[in-house]
């Protein structure tokens, strides 16, 4: 890989090019992908001949791994107090637990972030409200 | 593995390795998994002439990696037996699977598993991942439409 400082998305050392990019959820990768399937779709018979492999099996990934349905959701779960990266992950995975949420995500949880476990816990049934409501 | 007398001399334990790769790679065993690579060789014992053929059979002890193949959208990933949970072993048949002794959790052709990816190879066209299913609340997830 590149060698710089050691990266590790654990201490939520990232990189100097992700830091800059935007992270999405598989959601909102479905809702640009399914946008772009429609467009296709209006202009030629046969849209999936007109998609590369790496598209048509990118949909297929993030429609079958979406949590949130509408971006209304969506933009609730963006509100928290999170790195991007983090809020990404955890909107993807939807841990039940904090156990679970900080094995996926160990830099909720490292010093000085002001994110005890009962911060994390209510964050994670904030989530799964969202989701139940949508 | 049998070798033909054309392949003796010089070079006799590279043909037979080389053979070997081609024979055994890719395919599945019965007791253990599919064949992914051979990683070594161990030992070659003598070899028997076969009566009335002049092949002659080497038994050859290697070793080989196991696992199994995996995709996440577009990213191919391979887990090795190494990175799969002690307690699941591989079971052969119909529909080959890795499982767990007591029977409750199953590997096997489309199995959704959360894994973690531990190495990455990047090309022009593709990206390949080593992954692991053997740290907490990896491996085999519940359908999570339904969570």
């Amino acid at each position: 890989m590149s060698g710089e400082e050691e990266e590790n998305a654990a201490e939520l050392k990232i990189g100097e090019e992700f830091l800059k990019a935007k992270c999405l959820m598989n959601c909102e990768v479905a809702l640009i992908l399914e946008h772009k399937y429609e467009q296709l779709q209006q202009m030629s018979d046969d849209p999936m001949n007109q998609v590369s492999q790496v598209f048509e099996k990118s949909l297929q990934y993030v429609k079958r791994f979406s949590r949130y349905k509408n971006p209304d959701a969506v933009r609730q779960v963006r509100e928290y107090q999170l790195a991007e990266f983090e809020l990404c992950v955890l909107g993807n995975l939807c841990p039940e637990t904090v156990e679970e949420a900080i094995a996926m995500v160990p830099s909720i949880k490292t010093k000085g972030r002001a994110h005890d476990d009962d911060a994390i816990e209510r964050m994670l049934n904030d989530l799964s409200l969202i989701k139940k409501f949508e | 593995m049998q070798l033909h007398p054309r392949h003796f001399g010089r070079n006799l334990r590279e043909n037979l390795v080389s053979d070997l790769m081609k024979d055994a790679e890719g395919t599945c065993s019965g007791r253990h998994g599919f064949v992914v690579a051979i990683t070594g060789i161990e030992n070659i014992g003598k070899g028997l002439i076969r009566d009335g053929t002049g092949f002659v059979t080497f038994p050859v002890k290697y070793q080989c990696v196991m696992g199994f193949f995996a995709e996440a959208g577009p990213v191919q990933f391979f887990v090795s037996n190494h990175l799969i949970p002690d307690d699941m072993e591989f079971q052969s048949g119909d529909m080959p699977n890795y499982t767990t002794s007591d029977g409750s959790v199953k590997i096997q052709k489309d199995s959704e598993v959360r894994l973690k990816i531990i190495g990455t190879r990047v090309d022009a066209t593709e990206i390949f991942c080593i992954g692991t299913t053997k740290d907490d609340f990896l491996g085999v997830i519940n359908d999570p439409t339904t969570t």
